[in-house]
Formats: C-alpha cells, structure tokens, sequence
C-alpha cells in the first residue's frame, strides 16, 4: 500500500540533514571560531556554506548520472577494485564519525544530565537505541525525524529570540580582523561540518524524487547555516569572544541563562539539552545507517542484522577510544581536514571526471560507427 | 461427507433429529399442512429464536396458515415457486448447511416431498436493541450505540449511509462458533488492496470460537508485541460511518457491541464524533488538550521524579521548597512512592470496572478520597505524589480510546522506571523508544504517525485535521486512506457555478 516502499520524502530527507548538521556544528562551531577568528567566524561561516555548495553541486552532478545506486555508479565509472576501496573510504568515514558523535552526545549526557552517570552505560544504552532507530530501515528513521523537527525546532527559536535581548552589538565588533590562515582554518571547520551531506549520494534508491535529492541538501544546507550564523551572532553578543573561548559547550551555557517570561522555569540548560540530544542521536543513526549499507554492499554474503551489529560495535569501540585517549581527537580533526574533506571532493571530482571520459569515449565510437 | 436432504421427510427428521440429539435447547416440530391436514411438515428452531408460531404474529406462523389453505398436491410446488427467493428465505441442500442455518437463529423448515430445507427468518437470537453507548459520550451527536447483533449493527450504519456504494461483505470466524463478521465499506472510495488485506489476514488463522471482535482483533495484527492497538475500535454507528465516509473499513462481529475500523493512525484516536459536530474553536481547544493528554499520561509521573531526584535546579526554589517540606516524614523513596500509588489507583479503576454501577461509584469515593487521604495522614505517600497520580489519571481518561489509552498507561510505568533511575536522560531515552516504535509502526500499511509523517502523500490535506481541527470549509479533501481520485468530499456550489463560466 503505501508504506514498506523504502522510500522517503524531499521533505523527510530535508530535515533529516539539517538535524545531522546543526547538532554537531552548533556544539562545535562557536567554541572553534572563537579561538580562530573571533567575530569573523560570520565570514567563515559563509565561506564554508559556498564550499558546502560546491560539493552539492559534486554530489548533484554525479546523482545526475547514476542509474540506480552509488555503489554500481562508482564501479561502472571506476572499476570493482577502485570501486571497494572507495566504499571503504566511505564506510570508514561514516563508522568513525558515528563514534565521535557517540562520544561527544554521551559526554553530553554525563555533563548536563547525569553526572553521576557511568560513561560505558550511557553509551551501550545510545549505541542500542541507534541500532533499534535503524532496524527497520529509512522509512522509520526519516518519520522519526520528521515528527521531532518542529517539536526541538519551536522551542530552539523561542529561546533564541528571547536571548536577542541578552546582545550587546559592540561586541561583534572588530570585523575582518583576523588572519587569512585563520579565516581558512574556520572555514574549512564549517566545510567538515558540511560532510555529512555526501550520505545524499546513497539516498537515491530510497527518495521518491531523486532528481531533486541536491536541492534538498541545499536547502538543508542554507537552513542549518542561517540558524549556526544566528546562535554565533547571539553566542558573541551575549559571551563576548574571550569568554565565549572558554566555555565548553556555549550554545547550552547560554540556554540556562536565557530568562522565560513568568519565570517558572528557572534554568532551562538541562531541558534544552533534549534538542542537542536528538539531533547527535540523528547524526549517529546516520553514520550506522550509511555504515550498514555500505557494509551490506561490499559483503553481499553478510545476511541478517550483521553488517549493522558490526557498524554498531565498532562505533562503539571508536567511541570508548575518543573517549580513554585524548590524541585521538587530535587524530579524528587531521583525519578529517587532511583525508575525509580533500577525500570527498576528490572522490566525487574524479568519478565525474571518468565517467565524462567514458561518455566521450562512447559518443566517439558510436561516430565512427 | 455432507448430508443431502432428500424429498422423504421421515428421512429428513431422522438425519437432523440425529444431529441435533441430545440439545434441549432446540425445538423440532411436526405439523400437518394442506387443505385437509393430510401432510406432514418439520420445523426445528432455537426455543427463544422464534416469537410465536400463531399464525397472526409471525413469519412462521403466516407461512403455516397459508400452507394450511393449500391442497396437498401443491404443497412443494408452491414453496418452490413462491417462497424459496423471498424475503430472507433461502432453500439449503444438505442437512449440515440447514442446521448452520438455524444456529444463526431462523427456524428451518422440511416438507415433504421438497428436497431442500428452507430457512425462514424470525425474531432471531435475543438481542439488547439501540442503546445509549456507555463509553464514547459525546456532548453533541446522536448517542446510539452498537448492539451484540451484527444484523442490527450493520442497519445502524446502513441508516446513516443510504448509498449503494455501501458494501457489506460476510464471512464466518471460529471453527465451532461460526460467528458472522461483516466488513463494511464504501466501494467506491476505499483503497485498493485494502480489502484484499484484511481478508487474507481473516483467511490465515483458523480458531475454534471468536467470541468478540477482540479476538478478531488481536489474530489480525501485524505487530502482536505492540502496546498499542492497531485497529480503532468504537462503540458509536456514526463514528464507524464517519469512518466509511474515510475510505475506511469497519469489521463488525457478531456478539460484540464493538467495532473494528481499519486503518487506524495516532490521530484517528484522538479523534471523536463530536469533533466535527461542534465549532472548530472548541473542536481544536479539545483536541489539542487531548494530545497533550496523551503525553502526559504517558510521562507525567516519570517527569516529576525525574526534577524532583536529578534536575532540581530546573523547579523554582520556592515550589521546590514546597515539594521537599510535602515529602517529609514519607519513609519510601520518591519512585516507590509513586510506584505504590500508581498500583493502588490501577487497583481501584480495576475493582470499580468489575463492580456493578452504584458500586463501582463508590469504590471511587473510598478509593480517591478517604485511602488518597489516609495514605497522607499516615505519611505513606506525599499530597504532591497523590496530585500527580491523580493528574495522570485524569490525563489518561482525557483519551478518547480506551485501548489506545491503556498503551500509555502501561508505558508510564516504563517512564516511571526509566526517570526514577536516570533522570531526564531516561526521559529522552523512553521518548526516543517510543517514538521510534511508533515511526515503525503501521496499520494496514497506513504510517501510525500520518499525518504528521508523510504529509505530502495527500498534499498536506491531511495536517488540517490534527492538533487543530480547521473550520469545515478546510476540510475538502479525504484522508490519505481513501482511494487516490475520490479524496474530494467538499465542494461548493459557488466554486462550481465560478468554474462553469
């Protein structure tokens, strides 16, 4: 009938991905720019979403021109052996992205909501729920998404507007006064950021349009990036730069201190906390989706539930890593500057690029023909 | 190896009167017929089915007195030719299939010399009538309510929707019961492959009795280990119209004063009859409040130990002030508290449902106001435990549903746990199971979420009739359930007069 199709909406997809991004850039973003570039993290910010644009019109270029899936595109254009070893790019990529949000929304939790909580429990719990999100496939994922948008969106823009009053302008003053390595290194911050978009690539066989999957990430993209812009706007009128630098998760800081007409409600930092929550949780369910159809691709013989138990462990066991051993932030950010990101672009650049040559080379033999 | 009924009437009684030995029950009645009384005919009925074989009240008793001014010779020739396609009447060929027959409560009638047994309608099984529905009440509306009788049912719904599109397909369920179910619906608006769905659902089990649609109900399900239901169930013939008019179906079984609509979604069981009978403002007001109602019956408690224990800080200091000097001297702790409280309430609505009427009122009274009472004197529980007990409660009754209902009473018990232990960090985590549960679940293929899920599949129509009821005037378009191309179900004469120029 209608359900059980595998298919999802423009709609549903839309604000699957601007739940995947905002959670983790909004967490992030504002403590990075703030060490970075000060109130130019606006330039980067902009900056960022014209590279976000550049790889939407990567992905959308490459969707044009596939015929079912990513994984068969890839080794139409690029052979089976370079075809694998672009998948497990991929799945490496969504595995470990899927571990850091798994550590950061656990970290999330022991410090917000149960500090007395033990980190192991609280993630075996995340973990499990995020297998349980993925079980039954997209449909469900993308309804869940769906439903929770307007519930964390509404109470996110009250609380923003009712902290407007908290700003004080001067302090989004001095502008364009940071350096250009500084601006780059901002704007390459809000392009990892942006990353998640490329799942788009694997979403064709599920969207009921596909033709219009890279306007959708657009939309997406502009929607999260308006709303970053705003809370930084927000973060260094009320913060200011310096103790905007020091704070651990400003955004979160900043909805405790946010007055609600009435007053009864007297710190909301732990109840706004939810949003956070649900969104991390969005962009971990992601990161095991796209891991287990990845891994389902590449094993064809892996029946059953495994590839996505194997996903899920191994967040796990990345997550408890990030978590013990503090160089391997360090690692996951060079990691992600100097592999995932140039690695993206170049995936996307050079399929596009092979699969020109191949229609050149097509239309050239049907002209001698 | 079925019987066949043959013309010899001795050897008609003889295969019935065998098969029906020993069922005191049921009445077997020689009797002469003919001008001159010279031939012999059999009735058998079920002794209440039949309201008198005097031949001024019934049925029966007319067909015998005519019968009775016939000469012999044409007897048979006259059932035949007269009486075997009218009415209700219908001629059966074997002795097994007459005497299903007459379990439905007809009276059934042998000849001589007729090779066929003929069923003829009467009074029927003793049945309650139209009465007043006691669950369902609506402030507006009509207040008829479902009978145990499928036959009187279907005429209730029948009453409503005078159309010939108004289809009723019988089938039978239990090996030994033989119980009717009717699928109601409207042919042209229902969803195809809807109907094929729900009767090869009925086709795939085989069980000895359905005594009530619930049985039916619970054998049919897709999700079996779901806490909420995936049928609508309802009391009330104008809800199950309204449902028709839906492009939904309505299974109705024989014996139950309750039926089945399918599909069912999140929204269709907050929704009531009078939703649609009263003004949208109050109509939205309530609806609204009985969203919320849903929630909080679910959470309520689990949300109070959850700021009570863990997120202090969010209460003001004052209340919070209040609520501390409130718990002194309670020796449980705050989830036990609330744990014995939820039980003992869920012991009262227990023994005041299984109590007759006047009873049941006053297990009410003892239960709420003089134990809730005592139970605080005596420093058993908090005033403020025994308020939000009391709220839940209040909440849960809110829901229209009373299945659909007990699923978040029981998943508050899962929050009660969940809170009681980790805080708004159980909170999130409850919500987020039961909002992935529902994400998954379906009814007849139907997201249990729509419309708040897949919205667009109707255009967005869909979203106007939700938390808020838009004025009627909005309300032009079918739900998503109805057949793609009949979803229109408003128009206005003037848009129709601006169309035509």
């Amino acid at each position: 009938m209608f359900a059980d199709n595998w298919k999802i909406s423009l709609r549903q997809i839309k604000r699957l991905f601007i739940l995947d991004i905002f959670g983790i850039s909004s967490l992030i973003l504002p403590g990075i720019f703030s060490t970075l570039t000060g109130a130019d993290g606006m330039l980067c910010l902009i900056l960022g979403t014209v590279g976000g644009i550049v790889l939407l019109w990567l992905i959308g270029a490459n969707l044009k021109y596939m015929e079912t899936d990513y994984y068969n595109y890839i080794k139409d254009t690029a052979g089976q052996l370079l075809g694998d070893v672009i998948m497990v790019f991929y799945f490496l990529y969504f595995v470990t992205l899927c571990g850091f949000v798994l550590n950061q929304a656990t970290m999330l939790v022991l410090t917000w909501l149960l500090p007395d909580g033990s980190w192991l429990g609280v993630c075996i719990l995340l973990i499990l729920l995020a297998v349980y999100g993925s079980m039954r496939g997209i449909e469900g994922r993308a309804r869940v998404y769906e439903i929770i948008f307007w519930f964390l969106g509404i109470p996110l823009l009250i609380m923003l507007f009712l902290a407007v009053q908290e700003v004080d302008t001067a302090r989004w003053t001095p502008i364009v006064s940071s350096g250009g390595a500084q601006i780059l290194g901002g704007t390459l911050a809000v392009l990892i950021f942006t990353l998640p978009l490329t799942a788009l690539l694997f979403l064709k066989p599920f969207c009921t349009k596909p033709q219009q999957l890279a306007s959708c990430g657009r939309r997406a993209l502009f929607t999260v990036m308006v709303l970053n812009a705003l809370i930084y706007l927000i973060l260094v009128g009320v913060f200011g730069q310096n103790t905007m630098g020091i704070l651990k998760r400003p955004i979160i800081t900043l909805m405790g201190m946010v007055n609600l007409p009435g007053g009864f409600f007297t710190r909301q930092d732990v109840l706004m906390t939810a949003v956070w929550f649900f969104a991390l949780f969005a962009l971990m369910n992601t990161g095991i989706f796209q891991g287990t159809l990845i891994l389902k691709q590449l094993c064809q013989q892996c029946k059953g539930s495994w590839t996505l138990w194997i996903t899920a462990v191994l967040s796990f066991f990345i997550a408890k890593g990030f978590f013990e051993y503090n160089f391997l932030t360090e690692v996951f950010e060079i990691y992600q500057s100097h592999v995932a990101l140039p690695g993206m672009f170049l995936i996307l650049l050079i399929l596009l690029f092979l699969h020109w040559v191949k229609e050149g080379k097509t239309a050239k033999q049907g002209g001698n023909h | 190896m079925p019987i066949q009924i043959t013309a010899d009437l001795r050897e008609n009684i003889r295969n019935f009167e065998e098969l029906f030995s020993d069922c005191a029950d049921i009445k077997k009645r020689n009797i002469k017929v003919g001008k001159n009384l010279q031939e012999e005919c059999y009735i058998a009925y079920i002794e209440v089915a039949l309201s008198s074989v005097d031949w001024k009240d019934s049925a029966v008793g007319k067909f015998l007195g005519k019968l009775r001014s016939l000469p012999e010779e044409e007897l048979a020739a006259y059932v035949r030719d007269n009486v075997e396609d009218i009415s209700d009447s219908q001629p059966f060929l074997t002795i097994e299939d007459a005497a299903q027959a007459m379990l439905t409560g007809d009276v059934l009638f042998f000849l001589n010399g007729y090779n066929k047994a003929l069923k003829i309608p009467d009074k029927g099984y003793p049945s309650r009538g139209v009465y007043e529905t006691e669950s369902e009440k609506v402030i507006r509306g009509s207040n008829e309510g479902f009978s145990e009788s499928v036959k009187l049912n279907t005429a209730l719904i029948r009453k409503r929707l005078r159309s010939p599109h108004v289809k009723v397909k019988e089938s039978f369920a239990g090996r030994r019961t033989h119980t009717n179910v009717d699928l109601v619906y409207m042919k042209d608006l229902i969803h195809p492959g809807m109907l094929e769905e729900i009767e090869k659902r009925l086709g795939e089990f085989e069980i000895d009795g359905t005594l009530d649609s619930g049985i039916i109900e619970q054998l049919t399900e897709k999700r079996k280990y779901s806490p909420f239901p995936q049928f609508q169930t309802t009391q009330r013939p104008d809800r199950a119209a309204m449902a028709i008019l839906e492009g939904r179906i309505v299974l109705l079984s024989d014996n139950s004063p309750v039926a089945l609509i399918l599909p069912a979604t999140y929204n269709t069981y907050i929704q009531t009859s009078d939703d649609y009978y009263s003004r949208w403002e109050i109509a939205s007001f309530t609806r609204a409040l009985r969203y919320l109602a849903s929630f909080m019956a679910m959470v309520f408690p689990g949300l109070y130990l959850a700021m009570t224990n863990f997120h202090t800080q969010i209460v003001p200091t004052a209340l919070l002030l209040s609520l501390a000097a409130a718990r002194q001297g309670v020796p449980f702790p705050a989830m036990v508290e609330v744990i014995l409280m939820e039980i003992a309430f869920e012991l009262l609505r227990e023994a005041g449902v299984r109590l007759p009427g006047a009873n049941g009122n006053t297990i009410g009274i003892v239960g709420g106001l003089i134990i809730g009472q005592a139970a605080v004197d005596a420093n058993i529980v908090s005033p403020i435990v025994v308020i939000v007990v009391a709220l839940t409660a209040l909440c849960s009754f809110a829901v229209p549903n009373e299945e659909f209902a007990t699923a978040f009473r029981i998943l508050k018990f899962m929050f009660i746990f969940l809170c009681g232990s980790l805080g708004l960090f159980g909170f999130l985590t409850g919500l987020l199971v039961v909002l992935i549960h529902l994400s998954h679940l379906e009814s007849f293929g139907i997201p249990y979420l729509a419309p708040f899920v897949g919205a667009d599949l109707n255009g967005y129509q869909d979203e106007r009739d939700t938390f808020l009821r838009l004025p009627l005037n909005f309300l032009k378009k079918r739900p998503v359930y109805t057949r793609e191309g009949a979803r229109t179900k408003l128009k206005f004469n003037q848009q129709k007069e601006k169309q035509k120029k």
